[in-house]
């Protein structure tokens, strides 16, 4: 996989959006609400272009792609059928030290996006994903102008 | 005074197909893009968008495939044409997956006018279309019908001024029977499958208010998307007017490169036609073509080589190689063996104009015709004629070589009745003279000027081909036995 991105680069991305998210409280319950609000928008804005179903089918592969590293999150593998995979994938989480649940969280995206990325190309996904990830952090800049 | 409505066109960025379709799409169409599975609906439909996209036109795109939309994303993108960079921004897929389940042409309606309205495209996709009809129309009960729905959806689109493809399956298939009445342009793509080859087609069914191009035109996919093959339209072809003079025929004659040829041909070729060089194998018609083209770079005019033969020889590959690489002359040199007429008349035109030829060798016919697609050979004669038509309406002159069968008992020109298509013929024959195997030439027509009639022997050597005297002593030539004819005490032959 050639991405612009490394796969470092993108691990780096996606542990600063979630960072960026929670960064009043540390505790596993902000992640969980901080990982849940991620996959909100990549499900926005994923859903319409390869449909409901093709991104939950992508979740449901990265899960199972990371739980060798997190068997934990297997359960949440186990209960994809039921209505609400990322509310038992929010609960999964707060259970867990913060620690481990964001390098899970991270994992997981990670793991999404690679996924996507191995289907649809590194360009589109970064394309598609880039603005969930947020802008990369840029030395403070000067006060906006306004232009006539 | 009345003002008609102009309808502006845009060109639709694939080769070959604003010709086809009279100048470009009409914009604020509504157009169906049928086909079979695998016809290239879908890439058809990608090229366009991505090549008329824009900021000031945006593109929607909504699937409903039989295929997911992840599946179509992941092989469209490893066309040139698809730019990852216009996704989200002047392109935007939709899937309508949900909505096409829910059996309601109502919400399917209604999403795709709610996206309309939020994205405001100038350019509107739906793949496939037939997918909603299938999908929704059954379990659709009292509410719109699929009549209704199309209808509804192609005044929406219009209204917005949204040039419109659907793109769904068959044109005969009678779910999609409504689609046809309503739509201003009908493609329709399929594959023809003849014995072990296989040839892609279009044809413009229907568009409205435009001169399209009739007929079945082919079409191939390369990396970088579709090309599509105008097939030959012959020129001057309509009852009124001046027939076939558009095009002037340029005066003079064109020297051969064979020394003694010209005279025999009356003072060389006149510019403008077409001669057939008939031969067996071996007889030197290859030679003879190589050395018109070089003559034709000598004098600074510039040439055009279809080659088709399979085994040149190396001193044919050395002038050849030599001439194409000084840019003197053009080569289209093809191994394929699953090509259209039309896609090597448009090579062949694209080639012309670029190198400005005067000259045009086809070497040779039959070489020609195994390269072709069996499904068109049934065609051959018909395409030929088209293509000598086309070739002469942009008034080059052409030389094509034919293999001659060695029948010595009735004397033919070409094997696919070639011969009445072109104005001039040059035959080359084997005789045998003197226990020899002999070469001999002669001119057997040229149209509308006087040529010589007289049986030549000929050589082939390192120079090339050196016409020798006229064999006026011998009788029964051309019947591959010649007799010497015996000479009178007083000298003449009786």
């Amino acid at each position: 996989m050639s991405s612009p991105h490394s796969t470092d680069q993108q691990h780096e991305a996606i542990r600063r959006a979630l960072a960026h998210r929670h960064r009043d409280d540390s505790g596993s319950g902000a992640i969980a609400v901080a990982s849940l609000g991620l996959w909100r928008e990549v499900n926005a804005r994923l859903a319409p272009m390869i449909g409901a179903r093709g991104v939950d089918a992508l979740f449901g592969r990265s899960l199972q792609l990371t739980t060798p590293a997190y068997p934990w999150l297997a359960l949440a593998v186990e209960q994809e059928d039921s209505a609400a995979p990322l509310a038992s994938l929010a609960a999964r989480l707060e259970a867990r030290d913060p620690r481990t649940a964001a390098e899970a969280s991270v994992a997981l995206l990670a793991a999404f996006t690679g996924l996507l990325a191995t289907m649809i190309g590194p360009s589109l996904t970064d394309r598609m994903l880039d603005p969930v990830w947020g802008p990369a952090p840029e030395p403070p800049a000067a006060p906006k102008e306004t232009t006539p | 005074m009345s003002r008609p409505v102009s309808i502006h066109q845009l060109a639709t960025g694939v080769p070959g197909l604003d010709a086809i379709l009279g100048g470009g799409l009409p914009e604020f169409s509504f157009n169906l893009i049928a086909g079979p599975p695998g016809a290239g609906k879908t890439t058809l439909a990608h090229q366009l968008m991505f090549a008329l996209a824009s900021r000031e036109r945006r593109a929607l795109y909504f699937t409903v495939l039989g295929e997911p939309p992840m599946k179509m994303l992941r092989y469209q993108q490893q066309f040139a044409f698809f730019e990852a960079g216009k996704v989200d921004d002047t392109v935007r897929f939709v899937n309508l997956a949900e909505e096409v389940a829910s059996g309601r042409f109502e919400q399917v309606l209604a999403r795709i006018q709610k996206e309309v309205e939020a994205f405001g495209p100038g350019l509107v996709f739906v793949d496939s279309f037939r997918s909603v009809l299938l999908e929704a129309s059954p379990r659709a009960k009292g509410g719109l019908s699929p009549q209704e729905f199309i209808q509804r959806l192609a005044i929406h689109l219009s209204s917005w001024q949204a040039t419109t493809f659907l793109i769904g399956e068959e044109p005969s298939a009678s779910e999609t029977q409504p689609v046809n009445t309503v739509a201003d342009g009908l493609l329709y793509l399929y594959q023809s499958v003849y014995r072990n080859s296989m040839v892609r087609k279009i044809q413009v069914l229907k568009l409205r208010g435009q001169a399209t191009s009739p007929g079945i035109h082919t079409f191939r996919i390369g990396g970088e998307g579709i090309e599509v093959f105008p097939s030959a339209v012959v020129p001057g072809d309509t009852e009124a007017g001046a027939p076939a003079a558009a095009v002037p025929r340029r005066e003079g004659r064109l020297s051969m490169g064979v020394p003694g040829l010209d005279a025999m041909l009356g003072g060389g070729l006149p510019s403008g036609y077409s001669l057939l060089v008939a031969g067996p194998s071996g007889s030197g018609k290859t030679i003879l073509a190589t050395a018109f083209l070089a003559e034709g770079a000598r004098l600074g005019q510039p040439g055009v080589l279809v080659a088709f033969e399979q085994t040149p020889s190396q001193s044919w590959s050395r002038t050849i190689d030599d001439l194409v690489r000084s840019g003197r002359i053009g080569l289209i040199n093809t191994r394929l063996l699953d090509l259209s007429i039309d896609e090597i008349v448009q090579r062949l035109i694209d080639l012309i104009h670029r190198m400005k030829a005067t000259r045009v060798v086809i070497d040779s016919l039959s070489g020609f015709e195994l390269a072709v697609a069996p499904t068109f050979r049934e065609d051959f004669r018909e395409s030929l004629f088209r293509m000598v038509s086309v070739l002469s309406g942009l008034g080059v002159t052409v030389l094509m070589t034919s293999e001659l069968e060695d029948r010595y008992a009735d004397l033919r020109f070409s094997p696919n009745g070639s011969a009445f298509l072109t104005d001039a013929i040059i035959v080359q024959r084997y005789v045998e003279l003197d226990s020899r195997l002999k070469r001999v030439t002669a001119v057997v027509k040229v149209r509308g000027s006087a040529h010589s009639d007289e049986l030549r022997q000929y050589e082939i050597t390192e120079e090339g081909i050196v016409i020798g005297a006229p064999l006026a002593e011998y009788a029964g030539l051309l019947s591959g036995r010649p007799m010497r004819i015996l000479e009178t005490p007083e000298g003449r032959p009786r």
